[in-house]
């Protein structure tokens, strides 16, 4: 099924959670709706969930109006970040909970429940966990349960709020991996809340970034993380050195180093400032462009994380750079050590951003 | 050792205060043997009492329950205009002493009271009878069916009842096969409290009953009068077939946890919940 909103805007009080909001996600597509605590996109989930009413605009499901259409009737499967499981019932009773209420004359018969229980629990892997409560298993097991019941009443639509927010990280990583390919062999559309970058990235095949109830940016998950089109998603992507950006004679400068060749440059009388990544610092001989001393050096499995200190730098705000394992084995940086830097990529930015 | 002067301590305290007064009542109802016991519990009067305060109970507890669950899942479950107002008012009981919640009825439903007039053209006895004594008792007993559901409902959140919506529950089956089941040991500890305080009440019902020995002295009511009359052996019998009444409710209470040990464990283990990340 595919979704549309429309001008979605909604007010709490005061304050908008989501304002004036477009979207359209294709029928079978995995959206992560990405941005900090606050930027509403709980909120535009529920919206589409049915948990919400939005005070304008509207949603669309295959282009009908379901702005107003009760949460039992949308086909949508909700999964929360904890859990939401019914405690008093075991796994099996939780999977089958949507095919119980249903009207009698929908309601499968008793052994045609069972068996699509079965088959659901055997897809999460847990058809073990069958007879179990909730209390008795993990919370990567529970979310799974979460899963399971949710599909069960075939939903169009799959709406994950910060699934994986409560699990460690080596669970969390699993399961996505786990979702993205259960993604692919169902089918549905799946809209998954995240505040976390590298879940959004990992999973999604789109990303929609979030800010203070406004959409700031919409792509493929390659696209956001490269070619940012604000300083906010530059930064909410993942780490970023940020320089203020010099006039002089007409050039711009980041330190002693020309950035004018850009055609990103904003002259005129607004400050700007340059974003760029850890990884996109060339790091070369003490004579090579801008003079710097390394302050700290942390080896991270692959990648080795540089401090740096750069001439004209205040000291308590070191740059950041990446670089390989094998090109650190290599060159053997030392703190103390005096090098010379060179941007590969950077992008510019009005400093009020 | 710290430990074990803290462990004496509290037995200590339990036994002066809770165990002492309960076996006194008992020893002081048998202190003439049980012949005179049973004389005392026997009499028509008695009986009456015993009828009655089971009926104020069994009329007020039910209603509470189905006011304090609304109350309750109004108050957790959904935000609108007043909402704090209304735990106010649903404190009110507790604030205001029993006398004077008496008082508001004879003020009210009395011969001289507002609706006086209308009720006493239509033939109504409110004060001085039984419906006058259940509606102090439901006033008196409003607050502790709610106020033991609002932290449970509140600290349950609301995603269990969405999760059911969206399964394609309807809001009646919600209610009855998730929500109900998640508060229902909290339920029970309302309800023995409420039914304790219904059995035990004093202040109000004393207002509201007129005394009328027979018709509508209610237990604790029955007890005061025997007691001033200096009968004790028979005012201590009958104190203690209501103490009875309260260690029945508390051993029904233990029997229903016993039978569902499995359940019981589930739901007093709080669901781990890790401080949501996301607003």
């Amino acid at each position: 099924m595919s979704i549309a909103l429309r001008g979605v805007t909604k007010q709490f009080g005061e304050y908008a959670a989501v304002e004036n909001i477009d979207l359209d996600v294709a029928t079978g597509a995995l959206m992560a709706l990405l941005g900090p605590s606050g930027s509403g996109k709980t909120t535009l989930l529920r919206i589409i969930g049915g948990l919400e009413k939005p005070d304008e605009g509207q949603v669309l499901f295959d282009g009908q109006d379901a702005t107003l259409w009760p949460i039992g009737d949308r086909k949508v499967g909700f999964v929360f970040q904890q859990y939401a499981l019914f405690r008093h019932m075991t796994v099996f009773e939780n999977v089958a909970f949507g095919l119980k209420v249903k009207r009698r004359r929908e309601r499968p018969t008793a052994a045609d429940i069972r068996k699509k229980v079965q088959d659901l629990l055997a897809l999460v892997q847990l058809s073990w966990a069958h007879d179990r409560y909730p209390a008795q298993l993990s919370g990567g097991q529970r979310q799974r349960v979460a899963l399971a019941r949710a599909m069960a009443i075939d939903p169009k639509v799959l709406l994950l709020d910060e699934p994986f927010g409560a699990l460690d990280s080596q669970v969390r990583h699993e399961l996505r991996r786990w979702l993205r390919r259960l993604h692919d062999e169902l089918h549905f559309t799946s809209i998954i809340v995240t505040h976390d970058q590298q879940e959004a990235i990992e999973v999604a095949d789109s990303v929609v970034v979030l800010n203070r109830g406004r959409i700031e940016q919409v792509g493929i998950p390659g696209d956001i993380y490269d070619m940012p089109k604000s300083a906010f998603v530059h930064r909410f992507l993942g780490q970023v050195n940020e320089l203020p950006v010099q006039l002089r004679d007409g050039r711009a400068y980041v330190g002693p180093i020309d950035i004018s060749a850009a055609a990103d440059v904003q002259t005129g009388s607004t400050k700007n400032i340059a974003l760029i990544r850890p990884h996109e610092i060339e790091i070369g001989p003490a004579a090579s462009g801008w003079p710097a001393t390394v302050v700290a050096v942390r080896v991270i499995g692959p990648i080795v994380r540089l401090e740096l200190c750069a001439a004209g730098q205040p000291l308590h705000e070191p740059l950041e750079a990446e670089i390989s394992s094998e090109r650190f084995e290599a060159e053997r940086f030392t703190v103390g050590q005096k090098v010379g830097l060179r941007f590969r990529r950077w992008q510019v930015y009005p400093a009020a951003a | 050792m710290g430990r074990l002067l803290l462990i004496v301590t509290a037995l200590l305290f339990l036994g002066l205060f809770l165990l002492l007064p309960l076996l006194a009542v008992f020893a002081q109802a048998l202190a003439k043997g049980f012949g005179a016991y049973y004389i005392a519990i026997s009499q028509p009067m008695a009986w009456a009492a015993v009828k009655l305060t089971l009926l104020v109970a069994g009329i007020a507890v039910p209603l509470n329950l189905i006011f304090g669950v609304a109350a309750a899942w109004a108050v957790a479950k959904f935000d609108f205009r007043g909402k704090s107002a209304l735990i106010t008012l649903i404190d009110l009981p507790f604030a205001v002493s029993p006398v004077i919640a008496g008082m508001i009825f004879i003020l009210v439903f009395g011969t001289h009271g507002w609706f006086g007039g209308f009720l006493r053209a239509h033939h109504i006895r409110v004060v001085f009878a039984v419906p006058g004594i259940v509606l102090a008792t439901i006033f008196v007993t409003f607050p502790f069916i709610a106020r033991e559901l609002i932290p449970v409902m509140q600290a349950q959140g609301k995603d269990d009842e969405e999760t059911a919506l969206s399964l394609g529950a309807t809001g009646w089956q919600t209610f009855w096969r998730v929500t109900l089941p998640n508060i229902r040991w909290g339920l029970l500890y309302g309800v023995l409290l409420c039914n304790a305080r219904a059995m035990g009440e004093f202040g109000a019902v004393s207002v509201v009953s007129g005394h009328i020995r027979g018709v509508t002295n209610t237990m604790p009511l029955h007890v005061e009068i025997l007691y001033n009359e200096y009968n004790y052996t028979a005012a201590f019998a009958v104190a203690s077939l209501l103490a009875l009444l309260a260690l029945l409710t508390l051993a029904g209470k233990s029997i229903l946890e016993w039978r569902q040990p499995e359940l019981r464990h589930a739901a007093r283990r709080p669901r781990d919940r890790t401080r949501r990340v996301n607003t």
